[in-house]
């Protein structure tokens, strides 16, 4: 039985030998080094391009522009609307217009420097509130993305016959993925004159199909390797640097070698959307919540990458885990000419979970009710309709995770006058928003007796390669993980879908066992079962032509209403309650995380340290969110002032592991990776209030802010 | 071009380096030692650290002339008599692995840190990695593998 | 990609000396924490010197009531030297508190104070005892206050042929010494305000109370006034408030109101506060 227990990672051996052959580290004879010339203005058509100069140092091999493209120059995970080299316009600062490609990375980013381009300057729409109104549009179909409304019931006659009402305004900004490892990559032909890219990477076979329209050749034509990733948290799921070696590679038929400087990878790539949250809240004097009217506005820069689901998805979570019976949202995306916003671990759901469970303590404090027990009086649970109306089945362990911090909770001292708790709930839909989002994989057995498992999915970290053989071990019913992992190739694994919302243990977890309920009938009929050695086996079936075992699994969903959004957006939720301790300097402003107890729902822990893992790196992301981070376009450019907490920022946290078994999922297991840091910056931000009295409403509540707030308090009270 | 003599996980090293160039290069590009990362350039991420006379130092800000007549340790040296060291082994049991690309540097924090002190506390192992950014484990697991190494190299007398 | 350059190691002062007077556009790296930034950033010197491993710019000695520190002592040395600990605690703490491990094991105080940076964590320590920096170049010596070394925000009036060869610094025994300093998160940041304080009590009086703030001012500054004030002045509510308010006016009136002061004048108030009631 492995699943449950401590496997250590499979990929674990290699990091701690500094063997693991991460994207950084690759390298090939003969290898050339591409850089990306990027624009300096935010919005402007491109009047003139000079590379007379850049193309004239010693070394460079080879200059590409967006007339250098064989087939599609746009890509987009869901709109095709974004160049990989700009074609006569710029939308925002660092936006790629040419590469070039040269024998030393140092030539290459000299000659960059030497590209002399010449802008003329459109009108920079910078605030997503004036976007609408502009003439000047960002793009022919105008400067809205998407507007995706939930409607449920009748708000606004709700709110009359409401006994409190709350309404504030909440904002967020930008956020940076920041994975230690940044972008980068190695292209070249192989001896059949085939494209192969390997990069740092969260899908492969989105990334062999967008490199294909961009070389218009045939998919099979491209291999797409994932090279061992240094964490992606949503900022690898688009097209990074796969487009650009590709086309060096088509155009100088050499290996090309190409990364991204931090400088670089916090100019260009993608961002966590800023959302504005307009949360209007109405209650009973019981308690009992009875509508929720939510405002949304966010910042999705000038391109789609995620911006439509982060849309629907900020929409579709905008209650919270909590029973609504009146729901009216409005979830907007405004184009800009600020960073390209897209995915990132959440998906809005963490800047939503910010609002709902403020407007749940403010609710809490007027009627006199403490905050674990009107989110206990609302919690969803078997039976309850979400806002969506969907109803809710099974596996909704939220009342479970509250009762597992509630003796904390109801044992809290405040020990330093700067002490406050706070409680922070959510929920989160597994796999993609009411689309289809299939996983498949294969299963072989080889001629030395071992089943090999195909694996398509991408392990960014999250431990997704272990997960996967400890629940085939088990499927199989295997007593030693007997099995050879093939993973992270496009030659040699079917689609598994893109490493994202949380969906990978529970979607390609069940391909698996999908796969492994056939190979199991073949063992049965070859004897495996009644002891004969699948040495044997697997010899005999060498001789009659080795039998593939296909699994497949796509989450049974419903498309949202087009109008209402009214559906069964996913087959399964996790749900989680963090309880955060924090110590408050008043005259600093400085806030200290001191103690955090984080109860996650998971259906079934398939691996207890990798769950355990998610959820401490989530806590710390939240800590990051709720205190620190802050991308300032123009002024955020390394390191030296983005700051990610340290070992020194961290609170003690007590990870405590709910299992309401989901039907439907392996084993019974649903996922944890973006619900761990979902509740936790606003579990803080509860904290603050409970140690301040001041409710902070912008993220981050770092020091400055916090002591702002402190002095106007004590001004008002004076 | 110079020539720096060093000490390289415990062998004598000779190589020629530019006097701009910076250890991290060196190591990385002359010496095809990978394990040592490059993840911001400017001294502000820690997975190019490497130990100088058993200290942690950033290689992104070492001009590859100051590793000359120096020890300079990279995460091989923890395995170079053909075992996993107590740290390894421990980080490996923890669950302090996950992407892997802060590791190598984090070993190597860890590793001096138990060369000065057998015997760290709770806030001393914290400081000890505060120079090493992880985003993806919450550093949690990586002190309890470092407070479990400890008392495993307490109990066998190594370093 | 750093710039072109051609390095040198000096082994002696003298060496060090000659090579700064004789080479093209030259510049002395010790630890190189900020000079790399600055040169991966496309700060170019032709000759870069490398003085970390020079003997005589090591070590701290004590000699007719001062102590004098090598330029080259890196701050991890300094925050547990144990002369530094006992007779300069606020220097100790401060040092300690400067970058990473991995910075303070590289830094030098020399390096820092070359730097001169508004923030620098170990200039308001200095300031307090009394630091007099002995700059040397191959053919002349002077002593120069810290304060008159430090001209702008990373200014300083030290000749490019000159090196810092000593800091010299009173020992203070006997008082209540600490620094104090406030940054957006716990290590590994850009000191947004720092304290170093050194207090001596007795009978209810202020017998001498030692005052410097960085991050506030474009360098940091030794409170002279108010530490004038609080000379032999009754500890009590009135003479600290009045500390303060003239603290909080001698920065207005070096700087003007700058729109961080909205933050860091409170914040000071309430350090200040805690600092002087001890």
């Amino acid at each position: 039985m492995f699943i449950g227990q401590d496997i250590t990672r499979v990929d674990a051996l290699d990091k701690v030998l500094g063997k693991a052959a991460f994207a950084h580290d690759l390298t090939k004879n003969n290898m050339l080094f591409a850089c990306v010339v990027r624009s300096s203005r935010p919005h402007a058509v491109l009047k003139r391009i000079d590379v007379s100069a850049a193309r004239a140092l010693e070394g460079v091999v080879k200059i590409i522009s967006h007339e250098d493209i064989p087939g599609e120059n746009l890509f987009g995970a869901i709109k095709k609307d974004q160049p990989f080299l700009a074609a006569g316009r710029v939308r925002y600062k660092g936006e790629a217009i040419l590469i070039v490609v040269a024998a030393t990375e140092e030539t290459a980013r000299r000659a960059s420097e030497l590209v002399r381009i010449e802008y003329e300057d459109l009108e920079n729409i910078s605030d997503p509130f004036l976007s609408i109104q502009s003439p000047v549009l960002i793009h022919d179909g105008g400067n809205l993305l998407s507007h995706r409304k939930v409607i449920k019931g009748d708000a606004a006659k709700a709110f009359e016959s409401s006994d409190v009402i709350v309404e504030n305004t909440y904002s967020t900004t930008w956020i940076d993925h920041a994975y230690m490892e940044t972008e980068a990559g190695l292209g070249y032909l192989d001896d059949r004159g085939r494209m192969v890219v390997a990069s740092s990477t969260q899908n492969i076979h989105y990334k062999m199909k967008e490199i294909s329209r961009l070389l218009a050749i045939p998919p099979e034509e491209v291999r797409v390797i994932q090279a061992t990733t240094g964490g992606g948290f949503g900022g690898k799921l688009d097209v990074t640097v796969e487009g650009y070696l590709a086309l060096a590679v088509w155009h100088t038929k050499r290996p090309v070698f190409m990364r991204y400087t931090r400088e670089e990878s916090l100019l260009a790539q993608t961002k966590r959307h800023p959302l504005y949250i307009v949360y209007k809240t109405g209650a009973r004097k019981d308690g009992s919540l009875t509508a929720v009217e939510v405002n949304i506005v966010g910042d999705t820069g000038p391109y789609n990458s995620y911006g439509e689901t982060v849309c629907l998805r900020a929409a579709v979570h905008a209650t919270g885990p909590y029973e609504v019976p009146n729901v009216l949202v409005n979830s907007r995306m405004f184009y800009t000419n600020n960073p390209v916003a897209g995915a990132m671990r959440g998906f809005g759901v963490p800047q939503l979970a910010l609002a709902h469970e403020s407007q749940l303590d403010e609710i809490a404090g007027l009627i006199g009710m403490d905050p674990l027990d009107i989110r206990m009086k609302n919690a969803l649970k078997r039976g309850s309709l979400t806002a969506t109306s969907q109803v809710l089945n099974h596996s909704a362990g939220l009342l479970e995770t509250l009762k597992a911090i509630e003796p904390a909770w109801r044992e809290r001292r405040k020990e330093r006058p700067g002490s406050g708790f706070g409680l922070g709930c959510m929920y989160y839909g597994i796999g993609n928003t009411g689309i289809s989002n299939p996983s498949s994989c294969y299963l072989t057995l080889t001629p030395e007796g071992r089943v090999e498992m195909h694996s398509g999915v991408c392990d960014i970290g999250q431990g997704s390669d272990t997960v996967l053989l400890q629940i085939l071990c088990d499927a199989l019913g295997m007593e030693e993980m007997g099995i050879d992992l093939v993973r992270g190739d496009t030659d040699t694994s079917y689609d598994a879908g893109s490493t994202s919302a949380s969906r990978q243990t529970y979607i390609s977890g069940m391909a698996v066992c999908d796969a492994a309920q056939k190979l199991k009938k073949y063992l049965k009929e070859q004897g495996y079962y009644d002891g004969k050695p699948l040495k044997d086996i697997c010899r005999d079936a060498a001789d009659k032509g080795v039998p593939i075992f296909e699994g497949y699994f796509d989450p049974p969903t419903t498309a949202p209403d087009p109008e209402t959004s009214q559906g069964a957006p996913y087959a399964t939720y996790a749900f989680a309650t963090h309880m955060t301790e924090v110590d408050v300097d008043e005259v600093t402003g400085v806030c200290k995380a001191v103690k955090v107890h984080a109860a996650h729902d998971v259906g079934r822990a398939i691996n207890v340290s990798n769950v355990k893992g998610q959820i401490y790196g989530g806590v710390a992301m939240g800590i990051g969110l709720a205190l620190m981070e802050e991308f300032i376009p123009g002024k955020s450019e390394s390191f030296d002032n983005y700051y990610l907490p340290t070992s020194m920022d961290m609170p003690e946290v007590e990870a405590m592991i709910v299992e309401d078994r989901e039907p439907t999922g392996p084993f019974g297991a649903k996922g944890v990776g973006e619900p761990a840091l979902i509740p936790q910056a606003a579990a803080v931000v509860n904290a603050i209030y409970d140690a301040t009295g001041i409710r902070m409403r912008q993220l981050p509540c770092d020091i400055e802010r916090l002591k702002l707030a402190l002095e106007k308090d004590k001004e008002n009270k004076r | 071009m110079k020539t720096i003599r060093f000490l390289l996980n415990g062998k004598e090293a000779s190589i020629e380096v530019e006097d701009n160039e910076t250890l991290l290069c060196a190591l990385r590009e002359r010496l095809g030692i990978t394990s040592v990362k490059e993840g911001c350039g400017i001294g502000e991420c820690g997975t190019c650290t490497v130990l100088v006379d058993d200290e942690p130092h950033y290689s992104c800000l070492t001009l590859a002339s100051k590793a000359n007549g120096r020890d300079i340790k990279t995460v091989e040296y923890l395995s170079s008599s053909g075992v996993l060291h107590p740290l390894q082994e421990a980080f490996i049991r923890s669950g302090a692995v996950q992407c892997g690309y802060c590791t190598p540097a984090m070993l190597l924090s860890a590793y001096s840190l138990l060369l000065r002190n057998a015997n760290p506390d709770a806030h001393d192992i914290k400081e000890a990695i505060s120079g090493n950014l992880c985003r993806c484990t919450g550093y949690i697991q990586i002190e309890e593998a470092i407070k479990n190494a400890a008392e495993i190299c307490k109990c066998n007398g190594q370093d | 990609m750093l710039p072109k350059f051609a390095s040198v190691t000096a082994r002696t002062k003298d060496e060090a000396l000659s090579w700064l007077s004789s080479l093209e556009n030259p510049k002395i790296i010790a630890g190189g924490t900020d000079l790399m930034v600055k040169m991966r950033a496309g700060k170019h010197y032709s000759h870069i010197i490398d003085v970390a491993g020079i003997p005589e710019f090591l070590g701290v000695t004590e000699k007719d009531g001062r102590m004098s520190i090598g330029p080259a002592m890196t701050h991890a040395r300094l925050s547990t030297e144990a002369s530094i600990v006992r007779n300069a605690r606020s220097l100790a703490l401060a040092c300690g508190l400067v970058g990473s491990p991995q910075i303070r094991n590289m830094g030098t105080i020399g390096g820092n104070l070359g730097n001169a940076s508004p923030a620098a964590d170990s200039i308001p320590p200095l300031l307090i005892h009394d630091a007099v920096l002995t700059l040397e170049s191959r053919d002349a010596r002077r002593k120069v206050p810290l304060e008159e070394a430090i001209v702008a925000p990373y200014v300083t009036s030290i000749d490019v042929k000159e090196l810092i060869d000593s800091i010299e610094i009173s020992p203070l025994r006997g008082y209540r010494e600490g620094y104090r300093r406030v940054a957006k998160r716990a290590t590994w940041a850009i000191s947004r305000l720092g304290v170093a304080f050194a207090i001596r009590e007795e009978n209810g009086r202020f017998l001498d109370a030692r005052l410097a703030i960085g991050s506030c001012t474009p360098m940091p500054f030794r409170a002279k006034k108010v530490e004038d004030l609080l000379k032999g002045a009754p500890k009590n509510e009135a003479t600290i408030s009045e500390a303060i308010r003239m603290a909080l006016e001698e920065i207005k009136l070096i700087s003007g109101i700058r729109p961080s002061y909205a933050y860091k004048l409170p914040v000071l108030q309430g350090i200040l506060e805690e600092v002087l009631r001890g």
